[in-house]
């Protein structure tokens, strides 16, 4: 597939070519755009699309199965914790979807462990893992199973 | 060239992989090792890197212990049940109760969980699975990563592990180049968790131009969590464990929301339910195996091939009906549009609106990995408090190699743990690799400048095979003395294809076949070394092939070894087709010398620590 | 020194129609240029074709006093401050090395036209406006090239590296640096040295290199730049908005994610 770039709206911002886990998005050489050197391994997974601020990056669905004049262009607004998308088919039916891609403030709740409270003294050697038994909102402890029930060999 | 620089970084925790096991790992690691250094090395950018680049639209692996949804062992007798028998319980086990803690976690980040309107509970797609907005999955569990880890280096693919030259079988830390300055780099650890992620493009994909990209498992797993321990010398078991998924066709988008949330299903092309048809043949082939519910899913693919090969295609999911619900629309394309948007773009290209067409089924190439509905991978021990003797040798998730830990794809024999399995998986690796280094197991490790400048040469040889061969020819890609990583790779996936049971002989192959395979997969890798890489970029490339290549060599000797057909529909055995509980009710476990390259293979007994029967709910 | 005008007292040895005649050059190289560029590559053909296109999927027409709004805040804003680059060094460069390089060649032709005959007396606000726009367009174009090229800053090439993209900046570039030189070493009236015709040599090749090269450099970018930012707004403001879904009708409060970070991770 892939991802093509409109020579009008690239400006030569260099966060495709970052965050391409590929690695297929590079500058040309020419006139220092982006461009998708390897159509072949792209996985039309829309990350470089999501991250140009220019909105300078489509996708054309893989030449080999998908015929042309179809578009699923995006939006990520990450302040407004949503994307929006409009595909486009062939014979010119539009659909729209909003969704929400984050409930809280981006990093905010996410933890700097080092700043947290310490394991207990020989915890480490328990099967409980951080915000254990707590995290898992149950009763009572980690749920094992005892040694005198294993059973060897075709079973069923 | 010009000469490369090298950088040395000492660190404790070693991540290899930046995925959801690997940010899992560099996440837990920091909670037990406070004064340890953790840096977590990553081939792309691991803010969307892995399986999970353009996000998941459901969780698939969550017990909902808190409000009695299911517990550990249903989830072992499910994921046993699945894989025909053939899972270590001990680590299933071990994954499922610690699982809703990871989930809770990320609601708590900020995941959007989509709630049951009426019972408040996270809304299930399925028995396991509940339905998130996923888009921006990785890069929250990435952000967690980057808070706990020291460093996280982006643009490096780790080549090779690096052993200790003090101690024998102990592991040393790993090397590796950056892709954008070309630079080596070793890291020098105390322990290493491999989170690497599976394997795709090892058998030709349907599509062979551009649509190579669209791969079911995202084109960059380029099996390194398999190579780089198989590489070293580690256990490995389950290879011949691969997967074929029966997705949409062309653009490989996910089904289990439709299956499961939208309450659709599947018709040949006459219209008739063809899966009862195929009752009595699957029955002769695998026993009572085919009365289990659910029915395991390598066996309705294997009602989908049969119908296929006997001319009722093309098979095709009924949508026409659940999609008039205007909520279950919704949810039909937003499945796809936060995680494979490819298929949108291909119903969008073919005018297909489900509420109007049935859209067609396929099943795809096969894959190998660990996360997912198969469970290939490393050999590791389980937890003490779980594992029969023979599956424990004192840490967690740690392989046959001293300090060398695993998690997600790469470790072999826990199924269907998918994100949040995976996850969960290298936080477990990631406390036993701290404890490890707490009991003093990883003290006076040596590892030579002689054993990294041997690798530095090999890593780049690529480079200087192409700049050196370069001058024989005028011009173009063809050579007498180098080959590309795509004419590499491309020999490769037909060598898989045609020998080792990919789609041109529908997953069937035999011992001769076999043979055969291997032989030409020796062809290959002496081949590989003359594979000629025009710049850092196709450096990747061809490390991506030459590691996709050694995981080839194991899993053909693996799909070998085990004379049956345990999982019709995964792939047969035409020399053996029946399932053969006798003599293979047993796990496979294989080893490569790293001096001779010879495989050696053998059994290992399958304990079963969880009862058949399900315990009776508790009378409230 | 600055408040000098060096065409001036270079007109004690080169005639004035000269220097005339070679800026009248230069600007028909512009303009041979990016006519060759739009024969040879049919892009204003393309461009008006999809601008064509685009219209077929508007969902409101504009009325005169809606377009000039929108051409206006175009101008006023991309095109004068270059927005499209966001906040940050890119744009701080770029606009740098543009007013820069509008003051320079501004000054050029009035100083070039108006204020060469012997014995006239140049106000000094031009030559000031000529040092400045050299020395800003050197600044910013050094800053550019050395440190906030794409290529050199995501891709981790080699800064020594010159592509045929850099044909453009660093002629211009040189252009300005040359002329500075030149007119610092003629201000110094040294006896019996050539060094200033050296640089007086350096600062006219320079040039040339610069607007002989418009064909196969991003000089004519600078014109389809504007145009493209025009159309882009038009379609914004229509509805048409080249297939894009509108703007997400939600309040900002999460904050940025991963977008708070440069693109440079490696
Ligand atoms: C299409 C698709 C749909 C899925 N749907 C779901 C779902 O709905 N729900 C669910 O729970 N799960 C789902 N999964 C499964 C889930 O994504 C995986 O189980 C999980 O991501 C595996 O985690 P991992 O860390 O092992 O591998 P990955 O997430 O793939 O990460 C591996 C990482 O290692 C890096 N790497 C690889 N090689 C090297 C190297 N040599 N050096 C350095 N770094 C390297 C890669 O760049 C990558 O970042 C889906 C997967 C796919 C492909
Ligand atoms: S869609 Fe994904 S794989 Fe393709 S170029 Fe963009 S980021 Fe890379
Ligand atoms: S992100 Fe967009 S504007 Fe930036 S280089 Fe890539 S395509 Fe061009």
């Amino acid at each position: 597939m892939s991802t093509f770039v409109y020579m009008t709206r690239c400006d030569g911002c260099g966060h495709c070519v970052d965050i391409c886990p590929s690695d297929i998005m590079h500058i040309d050489e020419t006139i220092r755009r982006a461009k998708n050197i390897e159509p072949n391994f792209c996985w039309e997974c829309y990350s470089c699309v999501k991250a140009c601020p220019n909105h300078a990056i489509d996708v054309r669905g893989y030449a080999d199965f998908a015929p042309m004049g179809h578009s699923v262009r995006v939006r990520r607004e990450e302040e407004k914790g949503t994307i929006s998308w409009k595909i486009k088919f062939r014979n010119g039916t539009t659909k729209d979807f909003v969704s929400p891609i984050t409930t809280k403030p981006w990093g905010k709740f996410i933890p700097k462990l080092a700043e947290g409270d310490k394991p207990n003294q020989g915890e480490i050697n328990s099967q409980r893992l951080y915000t254990e038994p707590e995290g898992l909102n149950i009763d009572g402890e980690l749920p094992s199973v005892p040694k005198e029930t294993f059973k060897k060999g075709v079973y069923y | 060239m010009a000469k490369h620089k090298t950088h040395f970084e000492d660190c404790d925790v070693l991540v290899v992989g930046g995925g959801m096991a690997g940010t899992g790992a560099a996440f837990e690691a920091r909670h037990w090792g406070r004064d340890l250094k953790i840096v977590c090395v990553e081939k792309a950018n691991i803010d969307r890197s892995g399986a999970v680049a353009q996000g998941l639209y459901a969780i698939n692996c969550y017990m909902g212990m808190q409000w009695g949804e299911n517990q550990p062992e249903d989830h072992v007798r499910y994921a046993r049940n699945d894989l025909m028998g053939m899972v270590r319980e001990d680590l299933g086990y071990d994954m499922a109760r610690h699982v809703d803690s990871t989930v809770h976690m990320f609601d708590e980040w900020g995941l959007p969980m989509m709630k049951n309107e009426k019972t408040g509970r996270y809304l299930r797609e399925g028995k396991w699975q509940i339905m998130i907005h996923g888009e921006s999955y990785k890069p929250i569990v990435a952000e967690a990563a980057k808070k706990s880890a020291d460093k996280i280096y982006n643009r490096i693919m780790i080549t090779h592990l690096l052993m200790d030259e003090e101690k024998e079988n102990r592991v040393g830390g790993a090397v590796g180049f950056n892709m954008r300055t070309g630079d080596f780099h070793v890291f020098r650890a105390k322990t290493v968790i491999v989170a690497a992620g599976g394997a795709s493009h090892i058998f030709k994909p349907r599509a062979v131009g551009e649509g190579m990209g669209r791969t079911w498992y995202a084109p960059w797993s380029n099996g390194s969590a398999y190579a780089l321990p198989i590489a070293a010398g580690a256990k490995m078991t389950q290879m011949e464990n691969r997967i074929v998924l029966c997705r949409f066709k062309d653009g490989y988008g996910p089904v289990g929301a439709y299956f499961l949330h939208l309450k659709t299903y599947t018709q040949n092309a006459n219209g008739e339910n063809y899966e009862k048809k195929w009752y009595e043949q699957t029955k002769e082939l695998v026993g009572e195996y085919i009365d289990h519910h659910p029915t395991p899913t390598c066996l309705r693919n294997h009602a989908f091939i049969q119908e296929t090969m006997a001319g009722g295609g093309p098979i095709h999911m009924v949508t026409t009906e659940a999609f008039q619900d205007p909520h279950l629309e919704t949810v039909g394309w937003e499945n796809f549009l936060g995680m494979t948007v490819g298929q949108a773009v291909v119903w969008a290209s073919q005018n297909i609106d489900p509420k109007y067409t049935n859209p067609e089924l396929t099943t795809s190439e096969p894959y190998v990995m660990g996360s997912h509905a198969t469970c290939s991978g490393a050999w590791v021990s389980g937890p003490e408090d779980l594992s029969p003797p023979e599956y424990f040798w004192g840490y967690n998730r740690m392989l046959t190699i001293e300090g060398l830990f695993g998690a997600g794809d790469t470790v072999g024999g826990s199924a269907h743990k998918f994100s949040s399995g995976s996850f969960t998986e290298g936080r477990l690796a990631a406390k036993a690799a701290v404890k490890y280094i707490e009991d003093q197991k990883a003290n006076d490790i040596k590892v030579s400048d002689k054993q990294c400048e041997d690798f530095k040469t090999a890593v780049y040889k690529p480079l200087e095979n192409y700049t050196v061969g370069r001058n024989e020819i005028t011009g173009g890609t063809v050579s007498p003395s180098y080959i590309s990583p795509i004419q590499g790779l491309q020999r490769l996936q037909r060598i898989m294809d045609e020998y080792v049971g990919g789609i041109a002989t529908n997953y069937m192959t035999n011992a001769n076949m076999l043979k055969k395979g291997l032989e030409l997969l020796k062809w290959l890798e002496e081949d590989l070394e003359n594979v000629g890489a025009e710049d850092y970029h196709q450096l990747m490339r061809a490390w991506e092939l030459k590691h996709r290549a050694l995981t080839s060599q194991c899993v053909t000797e693996h799909t070998m070894f085990r004379e049956e057909t345990r999982w019709p529909g995964y792939y047969y055995r035409g020399d053996h087709m029946k399932l053969d509980d006798d003599n293979w009710h047993c796990l496979t476990v294989s080893r490569r010398d790293p001096k001779t390259g010879k495989f050696t293979l053998e059994k290992v007994p399958v304990y079963h620590i969880v009862d058949e029967n399900e315990k009776k709910k508790e009378a409230s | 020194m600055i408040s000098t005008n060096p065409f001036l007292i270079l007109a004690e040895i080169v005639p004035p129609f000269l220097m005339q005649s070679f800026v009248i050059l230069m600007g028909l190289l512009i303009l041979v240029g990016t006519i060759m560029d739009i024969i040879h590559k049919k892009n204003v053909k393309y461009f008006f074709n999809n601008a064509k296109k685009a219209k077929l999927s508007a969902t409101k027409t504009l009325s005169t006093g809606e377009r000039i709004s929108v051409i206006s805040k175009t101008i006023a804003s991309d095109i004068a401050t270059t927005s499209e680059l966001g906040a940050g060094k890119r744009r701080v460069a770029h606009v740098m090395g543009m007013y820069g390089t509008i003051l320079f060649w501004v000054g050029s032709v009035v100083m070039i036209f108006f204020y060469t005959s012997p014995g006239s007396t140049t106000p000094a606000v031009w030559p000031i406006i000529w040092h400045v726009g050299a020395a800003l367009t050197v600044l910013g174009g050094s800053w550019f090239w050395f440190f906030l090229r794409v290529d050199v800053y995501s891709e981790a090439q080699p800064w020594f590296r010159v592509i045929k993209a850099d044909l453009f900046v660093l002629a211009l570039i040189a252009s300005s640096l040359f002329g500075l030189i030149w007119s610092y070493l003629q201000s110094l009236n040294l006896v019996g040295r050539y060094d200033d015709m050296v640089f007086l040599t350096l600062f006219i090749a320079a040039n040339l290199v610069l607007f002989g090269g418009v064909y196969w450099s991003k000089f004519a970018h600078m014109f389809y730049k504007p145009g493209a930012a025009l159309q882009k707004n038009l379609a914004e403001a229509d509805g048409s908005r080249d297939n894009l879904p509108p703007e997400a009708d939600a309040p900002e409060q999460f904050g940025l994610g991963i977008k708070r970070e440069e693109p440079k991770h490696y």
